[in-house]
């Protein structure tokens, strides 16, 4: 990858510079361990190098990676500048770790800044994303201050030259006041969903917000009404990251054989934290009614509860509910564990995604992405990706989700052909690649480059 | 008339090139959450709105043979529970229509009938809103030119399905005519059989992959 086009208080993509922050797993004690011995680092591993667009070629085809090659001749020399809050965790950072050289390597300088700030102003974010997802927060004149006075920090330190800046979630988001000053095209990308924000801090960013040149959201349903021109940019996964790539099918039964899953007998996974959002104790249920019908196996696999104590609390539940069934097999793995993760994927026979809200719902894309038949519920950005009966199931309650699981393991080929389906649509609209090409457009339009 | 020998090979009257369009999703201010609001939606938003819910919808979920023909067609199936109102929309077929307005007007025509022919469900309030939204398109050359009909075969297996759809339907709404830009090139290039099977292909009961196929198909038949 060539690196000297990425800088400024600046972001190695490799994930090597400073201003990070750690994940809250410190220790093995950290791992669940109900079957069987498990092998996973206690610390996460370096991260490995960003893939080239070359790797995709395999995977989207020449003439679609071509395109991107057509549409990025117009912006050679062009320049772009991220600009987002933390350089490692979270699913901004990552997405922007596979973003950025790709951009780079279609000839489009881009420079990733992360600004920093002081305990009081991350815990004021922290606050005003919980507020923005609809929770209670009243707003206060210093809390207000804390917040601009760290953008102004941020904004005397960052170099802004470039001809196009994105602002990634609310954090950055008073850096606009430096739009004066610049002759440039500023766009605010908003990841989370603003659909019922805490009216507020709402109130207080939305001005903001309606400086910027445009604004992205994830779903039609996060938009807010504004003056400014939005757009939809869909999440997407990386086809050749550890929790997606192509696995060896020994890696896959190492795994399995490692934490007790029969794969000679139907097996259903639910990936997700312990989360009561994820509705964990909905899925035993469902399991527990499709279990008089069918034999099968139930795999809830999530992120570690250690820093979460409603979290430890969850799971303490779901084990309860699980009593002493040995076909219930619970994994409470570290956030590293993308290679165990994308193992258990591909070992199920169906996936299922019961959350009672949810954002995006990026373990739906990974599910479909694997051609497994998918079951999940209706809710946030789920129905832009399962589209009932023909990319997956979508559900609506306990009863629904035991139905489907019966229905789809007695019909194999109807199965087959939605997790087909399935994959074809997360190619077409939620790979890493539709989005290097989404933000190529936006480009385009946004510069009004012309061919050369 | 086809000549004999190799006509497939001969230099064509002029090269055929091949293009390609990309969209970008703009995200309307229009919302509907029932049928009356979706009326008064359908008549404000624009045009592109249209577009982007008729054309583009079968363009992102071109590996589905069934069941997915308009945005418009499957809100009313799965958010409204008007399986009726449903199948008349998805009947609804883009290569009748060379002007995006006139859509327009037969989407209006289809659920204003509907709803006089079934007021409560004018009304009722449908399980998740219908979000417009809109497309913005770049088109875009592609380094293929076809300068025989043999090579255009070639070509037409190798540019994208993005390449496919603007040619073979999207072209309609630029060309007024209802046909598509690869019938066009044919009838010129005395294959007028080969021009009329391309706008026979049903492009809702098969993928853009087996549209691909089948008009690599019907072009290699007339050459044989």
């Amino acid at each position: 990858m060539d690196t000297a086009n990425i800088s400024s208080s600046p972001i190695d993509i490799a994930g090597h510079s400073g201003s990070m922050t750690g994940h809250g797993i410190s220790s093995p004690t950290g791992m669940k361990r109900r079957k069987t011995d498990i092998h996973i680092d206690d610390t996460p591993p370096p991260p490995p190098p960003p893939p080239r667009l070359l790797d995709y070629e395999p995977i989207i085809g020449q003439a679609v990676l071509d395109e991107l090659r057509y549409l990025a001749e117009a912006l050679q020399g062009k320049s772009v500048k991220m600009v987002n809050s933390t350089a490692m965790g979270g699913g901004v950072a990552e997405m922007l770790n596979s973003l950025v050289p790709l951009i780079v390597e279609l000839g489009v300088v881009t420079h990733w800044d992360v600004i920093t700030g002081g305990n009081d102003f991350f815990e004021i974010t922290k606050a005003f994303h919980n507020a923005l997802h609809g929770g209670e927060y009243h707003l206060t004149r210093k809390t207000q201050e804390i917040f601009l006075q760290n953008n102004d920090q941020n904004r005397k330190r960052i170099q802004f030259d470039e001809d196009v800046i994105v602002i990634h979630d609310p954090q950055p988001a008073a850096l606009i006041s430096e739009r004066d000053a610049r002759n440039a095209k500023w766009v605010w990308r908003c990841h989370i969903d603003l659909s019922n924000p805490n009216a507020e801090v709402w109130s207080f960013l939305k001005p903001m917000v309606e400086r910027f040149d445009a604004a992205i959201f994830s779903s039609q349903s996060f938009a807010q009404r504004l003056s400014v021109p939005q757009y939809l940019f869909y999440p997407c996964i990386d086809a050749l990251s550890e929790k997606n790539k192509e696995l060896d099918e020994s890696y896959i039964q190492q795994i399995c054989d490692d934490y007790g899953i029969d794969r000679s007998r139907p097996v259903v996974t639910q990936i997700s934290r312990f989360d009561r959002l994820k509705d964990p104790l909905g899925v035993v249920k469902a399991y527990q009614m499709a279990k008089k019908y069918v034999d099968l196996q139930l795999v809830l696999a999530g992120g570690s509860a250690s820093d979460d104590p409603e979290g430890a609390q969850v799971l303490a539940e779901v084990e309860d509910a699980a009593a002493n069934d040995p076909d219930i097999i619970i994994l409470n793995l570290p956030p590293w564990s993308g290679l165990q993760i994308n193992a258990l994927q591909r070992a199920s026979t169906i996936i299922v995604q019961k959350s009672l809200r949810e954002g995006f719902g990026l373990t739906v894309t990974e599910a479909l992405w694997k051609s497994k038949p998918t079951i999940a519920s209706a809710v946030g950005g789920i129905p832009n990706q399962v589209i009932h009966k023909l990319t997956g199931a979508l559900v609506h309650s306990v009863e629904g989700c035991a139905y489907q699981i019966r229905y789809l393991l007695t019909h194999p080929d109807h199965a087959r052909q939605l997790g087909k389906n399935g994959h074809e649509h997360v190619k077409e609209n939620f790979l890493m690649t539709t989005n290097v090409k989404r933000w190529l457009l936006l480009l385009r339009f946004l510069l009004g480059a012309k061919e050369k | 008339m086809k000549e004999s020998g190799n006509f497939g090979q001969r230099e064509a009257k002029k090269p055929f090139y091949f293009n390609t369009s990309s969209h970008l999703l703009r995200i309307g201010q229009e919302k509907a959450t029932t049928l009356s609001e979706l009326l008064h939606a359908l008549h404000t938003c624009s045009s592109d709105s249209i577009f982007q819910h008729t054309f583009r919808t079968l363009q992102e979920h071109h590996f589905i043979r069934e069941g997915f023909s308009n945005d418009f067609a499957h809100w009313a199936f799965s958010a409204c529970n008007e399986p009726g109102l449903a199948e008349r929309l998805a009947g609804l077929d883009v290569r009748e229509y060379t002007d995006v307005e006139d859509i327009r007007h037969k989407i209006e025509e289809i659920v204003a009938g509907y709803i006089e022919a079934n007021p409560a469900s004018r009304e009722r309030r449908s399980r998740e809103p219908f979000y417009f939204c809109a497309s913005e398109a770049l088109v875009l050359p592609t380094p293929f030119v076809a300068r025989s009909i043999q090579q255009f075969v070639e070509d037409l297996a190798r540019v994208s399905i993005h390449s496919i759809h603007h040619h073979f339907i999207e072209a309609r709404l630029r060309l007024k005519l209802s046909s598509n830009d690869f019938s066009q090139w044919l009838e010129e290039e005395d294959l007028p059989e080969a021009s009329a099977q391309l706008n026979r292909i049903d492009i809702y009961t098969a993928t853009l992959e087996d549209v691909r196929r089948q008009i690599i198909l019907v072009v290699k038949h007339a050459l044989a």
